[in-house]
């Protein structure tokens, strides 16, 4: 009786402490969703700051909707260009790696482990000036290939992790049967590594999605410019623009919002897999 | 790809004996070992392109006096080690430098305090447990750039969010000048790159207190453990392992960001906030020093390389071959 009631009181603290925590990390969501409904005389230079705001206005969305459409689909086909890059190097690569002994194996799964933690900055400084050469600079593919940097080695080292873990009779039955490469890889390998698949893709969409530097340093505004950047120049010196820059945000979050709400497992898999087996 | 698997799949030119319908065994072989490399032809190529080239070229640029002029051609003049005196002699990247160190160190250390109480937490049974988790994921997988700028605008002076709430609670009497003062705008970027990183802390290590026996937790409790001896003594060393990796990663993470800065302070005031990576960025991509950047940028190559072998080390169960 005793130790269910303390057990009781212990339940409430955590579920106390809990949402204390919660209130604290989704607090800034909640600002910006706000924000997005205010007028910018509210929100910059205001008396002070209102947490249940008493007006609200679509207004910015209606800025927002008319003149960023463009933005929002450059992010888009950066961020889908990003998944299908990683995907087309990361999935063959990580199948040979997990079925076939070469002898560069350890060479290439060390340079994807170093590959993973060089500084987006340098790679950035070294490709703007290669990309100027070879005239990739304001150029989607050339975009898409930096913003992979991340996306490539963690993605082959989280399939190769999964596909590893595969059963080997499966794959073996299969070349016994004259099955060639291709076709074991297509047939078996790939639906069998399905979720691990989605899990890279997803992330790979949210990295080329929310990518800044290399859309920073790569493009001169003149061609097509990320949501990202287009949020950064709001807030930009001379216009405080925020309002409109919070309405922009809220479309900058909502693929995350979306992808957590209908594929969390997914993405929960990426963050502990990629991390301590990969 | 389709080039090899064609060539496998068609039947040999030779002359086969009668009934023998499938390629030769030693042609399929070689078929065969021509297409495991086919797989791996676009990972070789991308690292070459996306890792190596930039960093030979990075150590290549940052030993050339290079100029606006120099752009159009990928080389410049020789310049011997004057780009690294002259930028590490620079009492902004040199404070840039220490910097980054102590907002990696202060990061990971406040990540880790708060990611494991919370990991701790979510491990009670109690209610909202399995809602409160999913949503700890959001602040991680919002682009960062926006997070900065989100942040930027808690910590206005005027009107914002943060100064409300200490002026409700009689913190303070005046708004604290967040974006003016060099003190407090290091602590508005420590404070969002924490925020950050919580998420990433509690659910690495959550999922390794998963794995902790529950019969060993009991056992050491019928011994007479208490709640903190069960903590240090039971386990803090089975989920060691789980933490050096979080740490690793949580480092080679910290010493790069960039969009964090570059969103809520832009470096300022007065240089105050600038990191190793925003400092070259400035040299390079503002002052169109891309010689100067690349010297600071071979330091920020230096630091994260210097947590290379032990990145490895963690993974090196995965240097090993394929299973076939």
């Amino acid at each position: 009786m005793k130790a269910a009631g303390r057990r009781r009181v212990l339940a409430g603290c955590a579920t106390l402490a809990a949402l204390t925590a919660l209130v604290l990390l989704m607090f800034p969501l909640y600002a910006v969703i706000v924000a997005s409904f205010e007028t910018n005389a509210q929100l910059f230079g205001a008396s002070h700051y209102s947490f249940f705001p008493s007006q609200f206005t679509v207004s910015n969305y209606r800025v927002v909707l008319s003149q960023q459409g463009s933005h929002v689909t450059s992010s888009l086909i950066i961020a889908l260009g990003t998944a299908a890059l990683t995907l087309a190097v990361a999935v063959p690569a990580a199948h040979a790696l997990a079925r076939y002994r070469f002898r560069v194996t350890a060479l290439l799964v060390g340079a994807l482990l170093v590959g993973q933690i060089l500084p987006s900055i340098v790679i950035a400084n070294s490709l703007f000036l290669v990309y100027h050469h070879l005239h990739l600079l304001n150029s989607y593919p050339g975009l898409i290939i930096a913003d992979a940097s991340y996306a490539i080695p963690f993605g082959t080292l989280v399939l190769r992790a999964f596909m590893l873990g595969l059963p080997k009779d499966v794959l073996s039955a299969a070349r016994v049967d004259g099955a060639t490469e291709w076709r074991a890889f297509t047939r078996v390998v790939l639906p069998m590594s399905r979720s691990a698949v989605i899990t890279v893709a997803l992330f790979a969409f949210l990295n080329g999605w929310g990518d800044f530097i290399f859309a920073l340093t790569m493009l001169n505004g003149n061609t097509f410019e990320p949501v990202t950047l287009s949020i950064y120049t709001y807030i930009g010196e001379f216009s405080q623009n925020w309002g409109e820059a919070m309405a922009l945000a809220v479309f900058a979050v909502l693929p995350a919002a979306m992808l957590l709400i209908a594929a969390q497992r997914y993405i929960a898999a990426g963050l502990t897999v990629g991390s301590v087996k990969g | 790809m389709s080039q090899a698997t064609a060539h496998a799949g068609r039947p040999s030119r030779q002359a086969q004996p009668p009934g023998e319908a499938m390629a030769s065994p030693g042609r399929q072989a070689r078929a065969r070992r021509v297409a495991r490399w086919v797989f791996l032809v676009p990972a070789v190529a991308y690292v070459l392109f996306a890792f190596a080239i930039p960093v030979v070229y990075n150590l290549v640029l940052s030993l050339e006096q290079t100029s606006p002029a120099t752009i159009s051609h990928l080389t410049a003049p020789f310049a011997g080690l004057s780009n690294y005196t002259t930028t590490l002699k620079d009492p902004v990247a040199d404070s840039a430098i220490v910097r980054t160190f102590s907002f990696t160190v202060l990061s990971l250390l406040f990540q880790f305090i708060i990611g494991f109480a919370l990991a701790l937490l979510f491990n009670l049974r109690f209610p909202l447990r399995k809602f409160a988790r999913s949503l700890i994921l959001v602040p991680w997988l919002l682009p960062l750039l926006v997070t900065g700028v989100i942040f930027k605008f808690l910590f206005q002076l005027q009107a914002g969010a943060v100064n409300q709430v200490l002026l409700d609670l009689h913190l303070v009497h005046q708004p604290i000048g967040f974006e003016v003062s060099p003190g407090w705008a290091y602590l508005t970027v420590l404070i969002t790159n924490i925020w950050i990183g919580v998420p990433f802390f509690t659910v690495l290590l959550y999922s390794a207190l998963q794995d902790v026996p529950a019969e060993l937790m009991e056992a050491a409790r019928i011994d007479g453990a208490g709640a903190w001896q069960r903590l240090t003594r039971v386990t803090l060393p089975i989920i060691r392992p789980v933490i050096e990796v979080v740490f690793v990663l949580g480092f080679v993470f910290t010493i790069k960001v960039f969009d964090v800065v570059i969103g809520l302070t832009n470096g300022g005031p007065a240089n105050s906030t600038q990191l190793i990576a925003t400092w070259a960025y400035n040299l390079s991509f503002q002052d169109f020093n891309y010689g100067a950047g690349a010297a600071l940028n071979t330091v920020l190559l230096l630091i994260a390389l210097a947590a290379a072998p032990l990145y490895i080390w963690l993974n090196r169960d995965s240097l090993r071959g394929g299973s076939l």
